[in-house]
């Protein structure tokens, strides 16, 4: 049997219109979860042009830049010794995977934006300061990065750790 | 409920009311249906990398991770396993329509905990499967082709109401447009990615790997081409729009749709987007008008290729448009449109191809031939809602309640 309350391009004059069968409560509850949703997502939506991590915001494929970091470990007495040799038992790889950090020291292309892939990076960098308690020299981890913003020439940023703690 | 008023209805009183009208109005779920068996395997595919790592002995907090906030709770390493396998269990409980509320709810609640245990599990289409999993998680979408509902019939229950509020669907077709909406709008407002600066960087980045592809050599210099990428690039915002805007007009749906198709294929071969494409594509019958039954097909039972046609649209119409009936001898297939519209013979057989998904995206261009435009006639509709049926028995199993 047809639906009269099929077609959903003509509200007006609808049969179904009028039917009164939800209470008050459900009809109200009903519009504000609806409003909220719509609201939430739209200023989601919004944030991601200014965030730097764009959960729904759904900005595919923003930026063509590409980025490369040498990341050191600066030691109490101010040596700077690259990640890419092991140290006290980690592996910066092995610490680091997904998101194209684990190999920092090739050219790689920054899939959710240089912004998005600078923040990845710099948690990074604290998440190994935290989590190498065998480590215990290094004062702090610093990357020196070179981005390239879509088809635009090379710029140079350095990134920090927090300091950790006891470092001999 | 079946809501036959025919008394002449009262216009809203106001914004508020034709809302709550819009949202309340109960609707078929069974595009939600379809997409809840749909969306199974697609959580499947996308809970595969955590289940494996898992099974290898690592999960996520082995190697970096960013927790969104400290009070949120992380699960002993076994516990994180077990959910895990429980989501996959859900997840195919959840397709299969077995305990389909708690199913469905279950893998929502675990794929959304999964995804924001760190910030790097997050990517657009897993926040994207996350609302789809939440909508179904809301809608009564266990009502039709689900196992609770072949188990209710064996036990001689009454068919539940396969229609409910429409606000879930609204809802997920809200996000639905929002994502190529949002997607296409920052395309848009960017003068590197609109002028094509972005997607010719991006080919000139993969030269290599193009040339390796099995490309013809003039299809790897036009892409690598700077000028085509001014035209290229305009094109896929304007797709991308276009689709997020012309998926809600009846005009413009099934063109929208067409494209969407074309242009998650284009995606899934030139880009590693996860269970992106396979989302999208799937979630694409939410923009079927939900209705059922509402279209008639009538065929000549004594003819051997009318009689084919009844288990193809049996098998493939997973959203229940048709009711097949036989009709005269000798007289060509016919279809009988929700708006009474008639087309008959090769026209119709088009026209009812345009409608089953699996074979929608071919059909649907022949529709754009002279000859099935000029195949449709308009048919006075039946008050009743049934144009044209008194002629033909409903052939079993192809009416309103039906298969399921």
């Amino acid at each position: 049997m047809v639906d009269p309350c099929a077609d959903l391009s003509s509200w007006e004059g609808h049969p179904c219109h009028g039917l009164g069968v939800d209470s008050r409560a459900r009809v109200i509850g009903r519009r504000l979860l609806v409003a909220l949703v719509v609201i939430v997502q739209l200023a989601l939506v919004a944030r991601g042009y200014w965030s730097a991590h764009k959960e729904f915001a759904f900005q595919m494929f923003p930026e063509s830049s590409t980025w490369r970091a040498e990341i050191v470990r600066v030691t109490a007495d101010g040596t700077r010794v690259p990640v890419s040799q092991p140290w006290a038992g980690y592996r910066w790889d092995e610490l680091v995977t997904g998101r194209g950090l684990g190999n920092p020291e090739f050219r790689h292309h920054a899939d959710a934006g240089l912004d998005n892939q600078l923040a990845f990076l710099d948690a990074a960098l604290d998440y190994v300061a935290d989590n190498t308690p065998r480590d215990g020299e290094t004062r702090y981890l610093e990357a020196t990065v070179t981005t390239w913003h879509n088809t635009d020439g090379p710029e140079v940023t350095v990134i920090r750790s927090d300091d950790r703690p006891g470092a001999t | 409920m079946t809501a036959t008023a025919t008394a002449a209805p009262d216009r809203p009183a106001s914004l508020a009311e034709a809302v709550d009208g819009l949202l309340g109005r109960r609707v078929s779920i069974r595009s939600l249906a379809l997409l809840r068996v749909l969306v199974g395997p697609v959580t499947l595919l996308h809970l595969r990398p955590f289940v494996t790592d898992a099974l290898n002995g690592r999960i996520y907090r082995d190697a970096f991770y960013e927790p969104y906030a400290s009070w949120y709770p992380e699960l002993p390493r076994p516990l994180y396993g077990v959910v895990l396998a429980v989501g996959v269990v859900a997840a195919v409980a959840m397709s299969l329509g077995f305990c389909t509320r708690v199913a469905t709810g279950a893998t929502f609640g675990i794929v959304a905990y999964n995804l924001f245990l760190s910030t790097t599990h997050v990517h657009s289409n897993r926040a994207y499967l996350v609302i789809v999993l939440a909508v179904l998680t809301i809608a009564p979408c266990g009502r039709e082709l689900s196992v609770d509902a072949w188990i209710r019939a064996r036990r001689g229950h009454p068919t539940l109401d396969p229609r409910a509020p429409a606000w879930p669907l609204w809802l997920l077709r809200f996000e639905a447009a929002a994502v190529y909406g949002a997607s296409g709008l920052s395309k848009l407002v960017d003068p590197d990615w609109f002028g094509g600066t972005v997607t010719w960087h991006r080919i000139v980045q993969v030269r290599d790997r193009l040339d390796a592809s099995p490309l013809p050599g003039w299809a790897v210099s036009l892409l690598a081409d700077r000028p085509f990428h001014t035209v290229a690039a305009k094109l896929i915002v304007i797709t991308e729009l276009f689709i997020a805007i012309g998926l809600w007009w009846r005009a413009t749906r099934y063109a929208a749709v067409w494209v969407a198709v074309c242009f998650h294929v284009a995606i899934e071969v030139s880009a590693s987007v996860q269970v992106f494409s396979l989302l999208a594509i799937a979630a694409l019958v939410i923009w079927a008008v939900p209705s059922t039954r509402d279209r008639m097909v009538m065929i000549d039972p004594e003819n051997r290729r009318h009689r084919r046609l009844v288990p193809v649209i049996g098998a493939l119409d997973w959203l229940a448009r048709f009711r097949v009936v036989d009709g005269a001898r000798g007289a060509p297939v016919t279809l009988t449109d929700r708006d009474g519209t008639v087309s008959a013979g090769a026209p119709a057989v088009a026209r009812v191809l345009s409608r089953l998904p699996p074979t929608a995206w071919f059909a649907l261009p022949t529709l754009l031939l002279p000859a099935a435009r000029r195949a449709r006639r308009h048919q006075i509709p039946d008050p009743t809602g049934h144009a044209g049926d008194s002629e033909g028995a409903v052939r079993p199993g192809l009416a309103a309640g039906g298969p399921r």
